[in-house]
């Protein structure tokens, strides 16, 4: 690469930019089965912030020496590990939170934009450039999912991070619970609407139809 | 480096082993090296939902000098054989040794380290009975032999104050795992809840909702020597109903074939049939057969 992106590029541009949910559709399955409460979010968010991070850095240090009919299983070895450890550290330091999080901390490791990242990135890039790319991608995914999670958490369950801001009807309040937010496919329809704001603002974002 | 010999085969083999090495090491320090503090976390999360089960509230639990101290002076752990009802810490030893794994020495470790989902899941003889199907309502598959129950003492530590058993069944999309607690008279329920679900949050997830589970207490479990205590569709009426969860009808009747399964002849109605006796000559509790045997 002969342009050194600057650090603020590499790091704010996949938040609204090029963000890796709502251009690149990527990390979506992720994104529907743990915005159901904020604390999950976020905890998901710097999770996979911290494993694209690493596992870039990472690919980006040996590169030059990944043999290409291995690459693939090079990479994902870096990205298990790190998931592995990040699962560990979890039930280790944050137990109640590692519990609600169960299978997704390991499914980490499917997530396509940290693979993406590795590949697509990392491969051709130096560790810092490959490390503060992880990062944006990371937060911009987090982004994604803490606005997802802040709509689905406070709509369908009256609360943020557990603290209940609308009294529920069945708890002898006046806000009557919108169901449809607490299943899966009401993420697809907030993330549908948070494309279509960003793409108000960027409108090359828009796809030819 | 040079972009000719990376393709080679012998560095090919040398990045992959030195890669595999590096990550494994890395992998597995950090499972040991946290162990024993991932350890600490789950034994703690049971203790202190056996401890909010029979109604203690954090406060009291930090009052009573925190979740380890208030168990180890309230509870009394035991390990019963289901089948009769009778205490079996011994047999559990023998028959999980023979099963392929060491439970400690003394009997402390064996009733701290005995775990009786681990028993079920391994389908051994010695320690787990295949149930037949028809038969399944807890949806578990393999019924372990033996298990936990807790007694929770008086404040004095000499009377009994409630019984905590371990149940599981399945709802939606989980297997539900969580503790019940019962009056010694066996027949009212002091509280139920879960330490360990995946149903759907805010609808089968309501199985943790505070007051959804305060609506278990003070319910009744037994009609004659059927269990009949039911989670019904939306709102229950008397002393055997308990509210449906809206939304969620498959893991409402997971809870209850769950309670069915475990409150039955295959669960602990062997105990508390064998308890109930102890108490007879004291006391006039209805004692409870043991299904089927009365035609």
């Amino acid at each position: 690469m002969a342009k050194q992106a600057s650090a603020s590029s590499l790091i704010f541009d996949p938040v609204f930019k090029n963000n890796p949910i709502a251009l690149q559709i990527l990390g979506i399955c992720s994104a529907l089965a743990v915005t159901t409460k904020l604390s999950t979010s976020v905890t998901m968010s710097i999770a996979v912030i911290l494993v694209t991070a690493f596992s870039s850095a990472g690919v980006a240090l040996i590169r030059d020496r990944i043999p290409s009919s291995i690459r693939i299983i090079v990479q994902m070895t870096i990205i298990a590990s790190l998931v592995i450890l990040v699962d560990q550290v979890l039930k280790a330091f944050a137990f109640s939170l590692s519990k609600e999080l169960s299978v997704f901390v390991g499914l980490i490791i499917t997530n396509c934009i940290v693979m993406g990242r590795a590949e697509g990135f990392a491969m051709q890039n130096t560790v810092r450039d490959s490390f503060l790319d992880g990062i944006g991608n990371g937060l911009g995914y987090g982004f994604i999912l803490i606005v997802v999670g802040f709509f689905r958490e406070l709509f369908g369950s009256g609360k943020l991070f557990g603290i209940e801001l609308l009294k529920l009807q069945s708890e002898g309040g006046w806000y009557e619970p919108n169901g449809l937010l607490l299943l899966s496919p009401s993420a697809f329809f907030i993330i549908g609407m948070a494309i279509w704001v960003i793409r108000t603002f960027y409108p090359d974002q828009v796809e030819e139809a | 480096m040079q972009a000719e010999n990376r393709d080679s085969l012998a560095n090919t083999f040398i990045v992959a082993t030195v890669l595999c090495l590096v990550c494994s090491f890395l992998v597995s320090a950090a499972a040991l090296g946290l162990k024993e503090r991932q350890n600490r976390n789950v034994t703690l999360d049971r203790k202190s939902n056996l401890l909010q089960v029979v109604g203690f509230t954090p406060e009291q639990i930090a009052e009573g000098g925190g979740i380890e101290e208030l168990f180890e002076k309230r509870f009394e752990v035991k390990i019963i054989d289901l089948e009769t009802g009778k205490e079996a810490v011994e047999q559990v030893d023998e028959a999980v040794s023979a099963a392929g794994k060491d439970l400690g020495d003394d009997i402390a470790d064996v009733l701290a380290n005995y775990d009786q989902v681990w028993a079920s899941k391994s389908k051994k003889e010695p320690v787990a009975d295949e149930i037949p199907s028809g038969e399944d309502l807890a949806g578990i598959k393999y019924r372990e032999k033996y298990s936990h129950v807790y007694v929770m003492k008086d404040d004095d530590g000499k009377k009994v104050s409630k019984y905590v058993f371990p149940v599981r069944g399945k709802g939606l999309w989980s297997m539900m795992k969580g503790y019940l607690a019962v009056e010694p008279d066996f027949q009212t329920i002091a509280g139920l809840t879960f330490y360990e679900q995946a149903e759907t949050p805010g609808l089968g997830g309501e199985v943790m909702n505070p007051s959804w589970k305060a609506k278990w207490k003070e319910k009744k479990i037994y009609k004659g020597d059927e269990v009949a205590i039911k989670v019904v569709k939306g709102t229950g009426s008397g002393e055997y109903q308990v509210d449906g969860l809206s939304g969620a009808t498959i893991t409402s009747n997971g809870v209850s074939s769950m309670l069915e399964y475990w409150l039955g002849p295959e669960g602990f109605m062997p105990f508390i049939n064998s308890q109930n006796s102890k108490t007879k000559t004291t006391s006039n509790l209805p004692s409870l057969k043991k299904g089927g045997s009365n035609g």
